[in-house]
């Protein structure tokens, strides 16, 4: 082999070695976007002290592992940035003459995972310093309570015996789950030939009310609920939000005549997951408090006169969510 | 054995070696993974400012060196950039054979100082990443924060679960927190939780930086001037004028009170301030500031008026301290101030700085002078000239007056005001437009 042979071989190594290295780092760069511009290293610089946090409810008790929605929880931070004195040591280095130079910064956040958004948490009470109420206000399967404390120090350095300022910083996370509590707030849209239509929904009113029970307000509108203003929303406030929401006729109704085909169209809302396979809705009867279907189950037409209707039908909705909460809303349907 | 079939042996050798290193590492970490990693609560995290250009160096204005804090302009965008180990690629800087599940949280928040001491939130922003533009509006000692997060689990990941299918009760569970105890525990010092095989857990970092934002910006300042005579109820003392003075600035954040040349019927004004919302947020090498005149005493004729103009701002290079200064006079927009002969009045000027945002005002001192600088005393509360000096050309034997006035911030920011001071013979000039 001659020294040619073994240069090329070489050139080849480096090359294929270069191009590697070279696709390393575009990798690194398409897998990790939120670095993007970022050009310094993972660590500080200069001392800069983490401290043990550890964050508890007021009595002491751990934090459940599972909240519940709209359930305040208040907590309490215990971490030795609150003493008197900065640490004088960390990780084996000495640190000379330290003194706190400012007070104690705090942040508490709730993360929910599931997409990937905090909320950071703020309370009108007069609290300690260490301590924050948080109420989860949306389900989460998968979530955390962050708590954030910083406090600047000073202290000698040892090179130059000169003050230097730096932060010491604490910070933890303890994983939640938050239960979902609120049934979902279904409602229904319906259509005649001809194009008129009629339309119900469901909001929590108030929202996040805790204790329960849930509270909810029905919206109608449309031709079908009021012909001679079609564009006027019809409220009805104040229903329990839950499996017996029954709408008196003489606040709302849906106005169909006999011989309609009705177009159903169902519209699922829930505060975190609507369990569809559940979802019934169309034309029922009550009895004792259920609904007892008169129409096909969810079908998208229905014509009335194939049916035997009872002296009083309701439209229907009857949705659970994947917590089991249960909303089943009766809207009285006038056959005229 | 020829040359060339030596060669590739080791080469061979050589790809065999590069071959199975990796794989033997690879086993080595499988094998601990039987053993419990632990997982830190928390990891370090570095925290600072990208673009240094803006930066001003640690003893700006006078500041202690050996603090730490970065020394900002107000009103000048900072690109802040951070970084952990919380943002690689894998988790291997985090614990042996960690992995990621999913990206990281990160949130941006900046905190003011009160009188107290005490850090308040300013703004809070969840943007998942890990630069971030900073730009403070107003004076103050500041501490920007960026506190991350991300889940780390030993191996797998816990897929999310539907929530309250379960019927658990509150606290049945250990959750994600994965140490068996359910209270959060953290630091790096040892007593991290350990994942639970699969269960991924929140693992944080934080940092701050102490910023001292410098004021850039010239004060506020509005001067009153309130004849004692005719139909206007005078303020029976200075002071009085003074402390309504007070109450209006702060109302006002600096702004005229009114445009509505009839509100300055009892006494004539000149504000200067930032000016509009937009105007206020300018780069402290662009600031302006607006200059409004209303009343009867800014023209010979005492017509009453309201007018506004926007004035430059000098800045100094090497403190980027603002200095606005108003020169009244023939040919520029304020000629001057026109008071009437044997009329008492009383002057009274009010600064407020958005150093504090405008929540209070002071007292600033007046004067008039005369051309050499000698200055005219009061007459028992107030000011009287019994001699008229306008038209110039008719009174040259007469002195000429100026108004000075000035106010400066802690900062040493500067809002100056020199005018000329005419003296006219009171029936002409606000009844007969002309003098005597």
């Amino acid at each position: 082999m001659n020294k040619r042979s073994i240069l090329l071989f070489v050139t080849i190594i480096v090359g294929l070695s270069v191009s590697l290295f070279a696709q390393d780092g575009a990798g690194a760069n398409k897998e990790t976007p939120w670095l993007e511009g970022v050009t310094i290293g993972p660590h500080p610089e200069e001392l800069s002290p983490v401290l043990p946090l550890k964050i508890y409810l007021e009595n002491g008790e751990a934090i459940p592992a599972t909240l519940t929605e709209d359930v305040s929880v208040t907590l309490v931070a215990d971490t030795a940035i609150f003493d008197p004195e900065p640490p004088s040591e960390y990780n084996g280095t000495e640190i000379p003459s330290p003194k706190w130079t400012r007070n104690a910064a705090v942040s508490w956040f709730f993360i929910d995972w599931e997409k990937n958004k905090n909320v950071a948490a703020s309370s009108s009470q007069q609290l300690a310093v260490n301590q924050m109420v948080v109420t989860p206000l949306n389900p989460t399967g998968k979530g955390a309570i962050t708590c954030h404390i910083g406090r600047k120090m000073r202290y000698t350095s040892p090179e130059t015996g000169k003050n230097k300022g730096t932060f010491a910083n604490s910070s933890v996370a303890q994983d939640v789950r938050v239960l979902d509590i609120t049934p979902p707030t279904c409602g229904l849209e319906v259509s005649v030939q001809g194009g008129r239509s009629g339309t119900f929904w469901v909001a929590e009113n108030p929202p996040h009310k805790y204790p329960l029970p849930k509270l909810a307000d029905v919206y109608f509108s449309g031709a079908l609920v009021k012909e001679a203003d079609p564009a006027e929303i019809i409220t009805v406030q104040g229903l329990e939000l839950g499996a017996n929401m029954v709408v008196a006729p003489e606040t709302a109704a849906v106005y169909v005549p006999a011989d309609a085909v009705l177009n159903i169209k169902v519209n699922g809302e829930d505060n975190y997951k609507l369990d569809t396979a559940k979802l019934k809705y169309g034309i029922c009867k009550i009895a004792s408090g259920e609904p007892i279907p008169i129409s096909p189950l969810n079908a998208a037409e229905v014509a009335l006169a194939e049916l035997t209707l009872p002296e009083n039908p309701y439209l229907y909705v009857d949705a659970t969510d994947v917590a089991g909460n249960r909303q089943v809303l009766f809207v009285p349907l006038i056959v005229k | 054995m020829k040359f060339s079939n030596r060669f590739w042996l080791i080469v061979a050798v050589m790809f065999v070696c590069t071959s199975v290193w990796p794989v033997l590492g690879q086993t080595d970490a499988a094998a601990t993974t039987e053993e419990t990693p632990e997982i830190p609560g928390s990891v370090d995290m570095s925290l600072g400012v990208k673009d240094t250009t803006y930066v001003m160096p640690e003893n700006f204005r006078g500041k202690e060196t050996g603090e730490g804090d970065q020394q900002w302009l107000e009103d000048v965008g900072y690109l802040m950039q951070e970084n952990s180990d919380l943002y690689n690629v894998d988790a291997a800087a985090i614990a042996e054979s960690a992995n990621f599940e999913g990206e990281p949280n990160i949130n941006w928040e900046v905190k003011k100082e009160d009188a107290d001491g005490n850090m308040n939130t300013e703004s809070s922003d969840n943007t998942n990443k890990a630069t971030n533009d900073s730009n403070i509006k107003d004076p103050g000692y500041y501490q920007v924060h960026n506190g991350g997060a991300r889940q780390v689990s030993t191996s797998g990941g816990a897929e999310g679960e539907a929530i309250g299918d379960s019927g658990s009760d509150s606290g049945s569970e250990s959750g994600g927190a994965a140490s068996g105890e359910e209270t959060a525990s953290a630091g790096n010092e040892g007593d991290a939780s350990g994942a639970a095989g699969g269960d991924a857990q929140t693992v944080t970092a934080q940092q701050r930086i102490g910023i001292e934002v410098h004021d850039c910006t010239a004060p506020d300042m509005w001067v009153a001037f309130q004849e004692g005579a005719g139909t206007v109820n005078m303020a029976e003392t200075e002071e009085a004028l003074k402390a309504q003075m007070v109450g209006k600035i702060i109302e006002n954040m600096g702004k005229p009170f009114s445009t509505d040349a009839k509100a300055f019927e009892e006494a004539s004004y000149i504000f200067l301030e930032e000016g509009e919302d937009s105007d206020r947020d300018s780069i402290p090498w662009e600031k302006t500031a607006r200059l409004s005149i209303a009343g009867t005493l800014f023209n010979e004729r005492g017509a009453p008026k309201f007018e506004s103009g926007k004035l430059s701002s000098k800045i100094d290079q090497n403190d980027y301290t603002n200095h606005v200064n108003v020169i009244g006079g023939e040919g520029k927009s304020l000629k001057g101030v026109y008071v009437r002969r044997n009329v008492p009045f009383i002057i009274a000027a009010i600064s407020t700085d958005n150093g504090n945002k405008r929540a209070t005002a002071g007292e600033v001192e007046v004067k008039i002078e005369d051309a050499d600088g000698k200055v005219v005393e009061k007459e028992g509360e107030g000011y009287l000239f019994r001699v008229p000096n306008y038209p110039r050309s008719e009174y040259k034997d007469q002195p000429d007056y100026f108004f000075t006035t000035s106010a400066v911030d802690k900062d040493g920011n500067l809002t100056t005001i020199r005018m000329p001071l005419y003296v006219v013979n009171t029936q002409a000039a606000f009844e007969g437009g002309r003098n005597q």
